[in-house]
């Protein structure tokens, strides 16, 4: 068990490595000098050359990378072009507001994806399956910053029961963590029901039935527990997909989370801060992964028993 | 089918549960943030607490679209509407009634000017204290200018370039700045290398405001960073900074002029506009600036028709031609793509028509504006006829660059652009690129054409003729490559004509020679600019030069 | 029972994260139909460890009983494609075409779904959006499980230092939030329906590698596969005939599911401004472009927004139907 984890940990170390080569590289293949635009419109090319030496964008690409990881391995992203601060503390100062988006997020999902597939499970074919699964697969198939919108347009704007915009308050966090928890509640409520419709069928469920137990108590008491085994880990491998989807709600909502930061450094072809979010929401998906295996692990001893 | 209904019931009875157990929490909240917001666009009823430990109930709240650099005016050429608020710069501009503007005194209270032109005497204002309790004196002056010459990321160092050893300085040949002598704590001079009328402009600039020596050596790297340390004289004080937030300033109680009536300002930073606009509409922004929901602006004005003001934009919407690119150098061809474009439908679809058509370099507004200068006509027929005599009867292929950071209306009116240009067989292929490579392929002199806005930093012609046509290198920092060095001659030379009139009469020459003989590109409009203002905000005016950054300190807010 | 524990142990032996298991268990087929292909002795092998292998008729036949809401969507997919192919003759208008004067004109019987902010026609651009939307759908998604199939195949067949790279790499791919990692090679390339194409392959291929190779694990062990590898038959030919037609069935699944996901991020990326550039009529730049006209000209935003949620709903629905047939556990019943 503890080997099995060990193994994955030591795994994760050069993909990390290979996830920031994988960005540097990317970003630097870029055309036109980031300089250009920290200097802005209404300056000459001598302040430009300038500022690229003050950067140190004149050095060659490997020296610059090695610099890089050296100073990231100490927790050091560089300074920000735009922002001219440390990237680390910009990124510190943001997480708390996407963690506190995604948790809110997720126990929509949690909520919406698991009735939704639990119902549909039950009346599998059915038009209760075919609504609830389509409610939850509403959330899938549109734009998320479309839903966030349309949800900012009615509830917040129309109807006026949420604020428009803002997260320092559990009021404001509704409308974001639904754009964002509706889309993984599809997904969850697709695992549900796959996975409850899987489980029903298995042996001890029909010696359930045989015995006399009520139908309900054989989905809650036996179903339920074995069909949840992936969807919990499902939570954890979530982290990515809710990650992506907090670019565009934090973008609609005006949260000033990670995503945020990984626009604005788009945007502003801000290169440290870009490579510096993107390195941070990847080192969380991989302890995502990490989690998920190991929770997997411990809650299944099938896998127990070999590992 | 009875056990399978009731496990449904089972199942909603426990959903039920979850969400109402969420949403129990969240009533409470949510009702709070109902009364918080009752009000709609009549008024922002409170700003509320936030986030930072600043109380900013009763303050404005502005919105920016995206967030600042610096609040280090030496450092950034975008962000002014901080630096505005929280400095003073020695001298400003102010509009008057007829809409003609000159510069009056600020943080300097008189000044006089030698007979050659050359030397400025100034005398400070007595008794101005910095947020830090310093008083202003001639050796903070002295401080600011040799800083924005020479600090590490400094920027705006065009405007203080004439005075005598700023290029010393520039280099790093220097470190003080030989033209500027103090004489005493409230008297200075300053000597320029030789003689240029839009001086005084040029100190009326944001990125000519007044530090604190000791306060800004102090804070170092963190000045315009650390809200604590980022001091001025100004009307406000910065006193927090939350990244991709807000940032708020807080009344300064001893500002010279008075304290302002406003106890202070919040910042909100909302990038996506249409949450602007229901942000404003639902009560929790004051000010929008219309500028970026152009298409809002008759719905607002039919719905809140009291509450848009409006103002001239001293600005010129040009488009270019690139003269190195073939078949630029020919100025029929550029004659004709100046008559293919529908200047008066592009404005009239994408603004509702409000603005000016412009048929030169100075737009409505700046001093020197010329309005008789020809018009240059829409007229395809003849843009053909002349691309026949070109020898370009079927047309030719061209490239126009669009900066996909600037605003939704600039890029689709290079879709029509595009389409007008068709119009003539003009192939067109828009090219869209991100804002540094955008930047990058222009200061290269090698970008097609591309479509852009100058608005006036300081109130003078020399401002736009010398940016785009002033040196060879400016024109081709544009892309354009204007070729003719004798005109470009003459545009250096005309910064040191000493007497107004004839000043203003070689910029005009200068301009038609430009735009209307050489066709080196096509003027377009000056759009009037406007924000949508909630109600109980007193005294808002658009900034003189119709830039999107507000000067606080005459506002008021009636509850 | 026993089938799943093998399958497991495997998977966990080889190092593979848990998403492989989880993939495995969302689109797990690892015994499908091969007609045509029972030939042979190792084939006679393969059909015996499948049990009575079903046809691909039957399965549909099966599909088209049981689920018709999947017939519709099939349907339907099959009828926008046959509008999208056909756009020039389809379209009223030029989708091109401005109209300065008539912009933002309100649905009526000229333009049925209005004009848009150039005042071209928005029911034109939409059909001929529908090209460009089902493009983004179908050919990054078939080429990045191009690219997955092979290199799934090739790890999980021969094992060792070469498995060892290619799932790290898959790794590396997997351990980007997707949507980020298509904005930076968007950012880096540019804007354009071209870029589009690349960085959507190159997005999606780990998740397929994953899928691929854990099935190939478990069929390499197969007895028809150890039979046909024993009297001498070439890897190549094994992964081409043995094993790849065994995964078809996910494999089909997958692509059906993917698809949705390769439109929506079509239209994230334009959202973000690094997707489809003007004048282009893709849906989720028609989307970005309504969506300033929500509050005066809805149907803007909203057509395309719901062009896009059909397409998208219909292959989900195809995609989790098809699985319903192929799934064997399913099937089992």
């Amino acid at each position: 068990m503890i080997k099995h984890i060990v193994k994955r940990i030591l795994i994760a170390i050069p993909v990390l490595i290979c996830v920031i080569l994988v960005i540097f590289v990317m970003l630097r293949i870029l055309p036109g000098n980031p300089a250009e635009t920290m200097a802005g419109e209404h300056v000459s090319q001598a302040v430009i050359d300038k500022i690229s030496r003050e950067m140190g964008l004149d050095e060659p690409l490997y020296i610059q990378f090695f610099k890089y990881l050296a100073n990231a391995v100490r927790g050091d992203f560089g300074t920000s072009y735009r922002l001219n601060r440390n990237v680390t503390g910009i990124i510190l100062e943001a997480f708390p507001n996407t963690v506190k988006l995604s948790i809110c997020a997720a126990v929509i999902a949690w909520v919406i994806g698991i009735t939704a597939g639990l119902v549909a499970a039950i009346n599998q074919n059915r038009i209760l399956d075919r609504l609830f699964m389509g409610v939850s697969l509403a959330g899938v198939s549109m734009p998320v910053f479309m839903i966030a919108l349309v949800l900012q347009y009615l509830f917040a704007f129309q109807f006026k029961i949420f604020p428009v915009s803002g997260y320092d308050s559990l009021a404001c966090m509704v409308l974001p963590a639904i754009s964002l928890g509706w889309n993984s509640a599809g997904s969850i409520a697709r695992m549900t029901r796959s996975n409850l419709v899987e489980v029903m069928q298995g042996d001890y469920i029909r010696t359930a039935r045989a015995k006399g137990l009520r139908e309900s108590g054989v989905i809650i008491g036996h179903a339920l527990k074995n069909a949840m085994l992936p969807v919990v880990t499902m939570m954890a491998l979530q982290i990515s997909s809710m990650l992506s989807g907090a670019v565009l709600t934090e973008s609609v909502f005006g949260i000033p989370g990670i995503g945020r930061l990984a626009v604005n450094a788009i945007e502003t072809r801000d290169m440290p801060l870009l490579q510096g979010t993107v390195i941070f929401t990847t080192i969380l998906v991989i302890i995502g992964n990490l989690v998920a295996d190991i929770l997997y692990s411990v809650l299944d001893p099938r896998i127990r028993e070999v590992a | 089918m009875r056990k399978r209904f009731r496990l449904i019931l089972a199942a909603a009875a426990a959903a039920s549960l979850l969400l109402s157990g969420c949403g129990g929490s969240t009533s409470g909240d949510g009702s709070d943030a109902q009364t918080e917001q009752a009000g709609n666009a009549e008024g922002t009823e409170s700003a509320g607490s936030t986030s930072s430990g600043t109380d900013t109930s009763g303050f404005l709240v502005v919105p920016l679209v995206a967030d600042i650099q610096t609040a280090d005016v030496h450092k950034t050429t975008k962000d002014y509407e901080i630096p505005l608020n929280i400095y003073d710069r020695l001298v400003d501009i102010e509009v008057k009634e007829d809409g003609s503007s000159e510069i009056v005194p600020s943080l300097a209270e008189s000044w006089e000017i030698s007979g050659d032109a050359l030397t400025y005497t100034f005398h400070l204002r007595q008794g101005v204290k910095f947020h830090n309790g310093e008083e202003l004196t001639a050796d903070d002056v002295e401080y600011s200018f040799t800083r924005q010459l020479s600090v590490e990321g400094a920027v705006n160092t065009d405007f203080l370039a004439q005075i005598k050893g700023a290029s010393q300085l520039l280099e790093g040949t220097a470190d003080q700045l030989e033209g500027f002598e103090t004489v005493d704590d409230y008297t200075f001079t300053i000597t320029l290398s030789e003689p240029y009328a839009g001086f005084l402009a040029c100190l009326s600039t944001p990125g000519c405001s007044i530090y604190n020596r000791e306060a800004t050596e102090a804070a170092g790297d963190q000045f315009g960073l650390d809200p604590s340390v980022t001091v001025g004289t100004g009307p406000f004080r910065l006193t927090d900074w939350t990244i991709n937030d807000q940032l708020v300033l807080t009344r300064y109680e001893d500002y010279w002029k008075g304290p302002s009536e406003l106890p202070g300002v919040v910042i909100r930073i909302v990038p996506d506009t249409e949450t602007q606009r229901m942000m404003f509409e639902s009560g929790e922004l004051d000010v929008v600036d219309l500028d970026y929901l152009p298409d809002a602006v008759d719905d607002f004005t039919t719905r809140y028709p009291d509450q848009i003001v409006s103002g001239p934009r001293v600005g010129t919407t040009y488009f270019t031609m690139n003269q190195n690119i073939e078949p630029f150098q020919d100025v029929r061809v550029r004659k004709a793509v100046q008559m293919a474009i529908d200047r008066q439908a592009i404005l009239d679809a994408l603004y509702g028509g409000r603005g000016q058509v412009e048929n030169g370099i100075y737009p409505h507004g700046l001093y020197g504006f010329n309005s008789s200068l020809p018009e240059i006509t829409y007229d395809p027929e003849e843009a053909k006829a002349l691309l026949a005599e070109a020898g370009y009867a079927n047309g030719f292929e061209m490239q126009i660059a669009a900066d996909s950071s600037a605003s939704d209306a600039t890029n689709q009116a290079l879709e029509i652009i595009q389409a007008q240009l068709g119009e003539i067989g003009i192939q067109a292929e828009i090219q869209n690129m991100d804002e540094s490579t955008w930047l990058a392929t222009r200061n290269s002199g090698e970008m097609g054409s591309f479509m852009s806005t100058w608005t006036a930093d300081y109130n003078d012609p020399d401002n736009f003729i010398y940016t785009f046509f002033g040196t060879p290198e400016n024109t081709k920092l544009r892309s354009l490559n204007y070729s003719d060095t004798e005109v470009m001659e003459r545009v250096q030379k005309a910064r040191t004509i000493v007497d107004a009139d004839e000043r203003i009469a070689e910029y005009q020459a200068l301009e038609e020679k430009i735009v209307t003989e050489d066709a080196a590109w096509v003027p377009m409009y000056s759009r009037t600019h406007s924000f949508a203002v909630s109600k109980r905000v007193q005294g808002f005016e658009v900034p003189w030069n119709g830039l999107s950054d507000c000067y606080f300190y005459g506002l008021s807010l009636s509850e | 029972m026993d089938k799943r524990k093998n399958r497991l142990r495997e998977s966990t032996d080889a190092g593979a994260g848990a998403e492989m298991r989880q993939a495995d268990r969302v689109y797990g087929a690892q015994a499908g139909g091969a007609d045509g292909l029972q030939a042979g002795y190792a084939d006679a092998l393969e059909a015996e460890a499948i049990g009575e292998a079903e046809t691909w008729k039957e399965q549909l036949k099966k599909l088209a009983r049981q689920n018709k809401l999947a017939v519709f969507s099939a349907v339907l997919i099959g009828v926008i494609l046959l509008i999208a192919v056909f756009a020039p003759v389809t379209a009223p208008y030029d989708p091109y075409a401005q109209d300065l004067v008539n912009r933002l004109a309100a649905p009526s019987a000229q333009h049925w779904l209005g004009t848009d902010d150039l005042g071209r026609d928005m029911a034109s651009r939409i059909i001929y959006g529908a090209r460009i939307s089902m493009a983004i759908g179908l050919l990054p998604t078939m080429i990045s499980m191009v690219i997955g199939t092979i290199l799934g195949l090739i790890a999980g067949y021969y094992g060792g230092k070469v498995d060892f790279v290619i799932m790290r790499l898959a790794d590396v791919m997997l351990a980007f939030p997707s949507l980020l990692l298509a904005m930076v090679i968007m950012y880096t390339m540019g804007g354009g329906l071209v870029n589009i194409f690349i960085a959507l392959s190159l997005v999606n291929w780990a998740g397929t590698a994953r899928i691929v190779r854990s099935q190939t694990l478990s069929l390499k062990e197969a007895e028809y596969v150890e039979a046909a590898r024993s009297i001498g038959v070439k890897g190549r030919t094994i992964l081409l005939r043995h094993i790849l037609p065994n995964c078809l069935p996910s494999l089909i699944v997958l692509f059906t599911l993917n698809i949705p996901s390769a439109i929506l991020s079509e239209a994230s990326l334009s959202f973000l401004g690094v997707g489809a550039q003007p004048p282009s009529a893709s849906w989720g730049l028609a989307v970005v472009r309504g969506k300033k006209y929500l509050f005066t000209e809805p149907w803007l935003s909203i057509a395309p927004c719901a062009a896009i949620m059909i397409v998208v709903l219909a292959f989900n629905f195809l995609g989790d139907g098809l699985r319903d047939v192929l799934d064997p556990y399913l099937k089992e019943q």
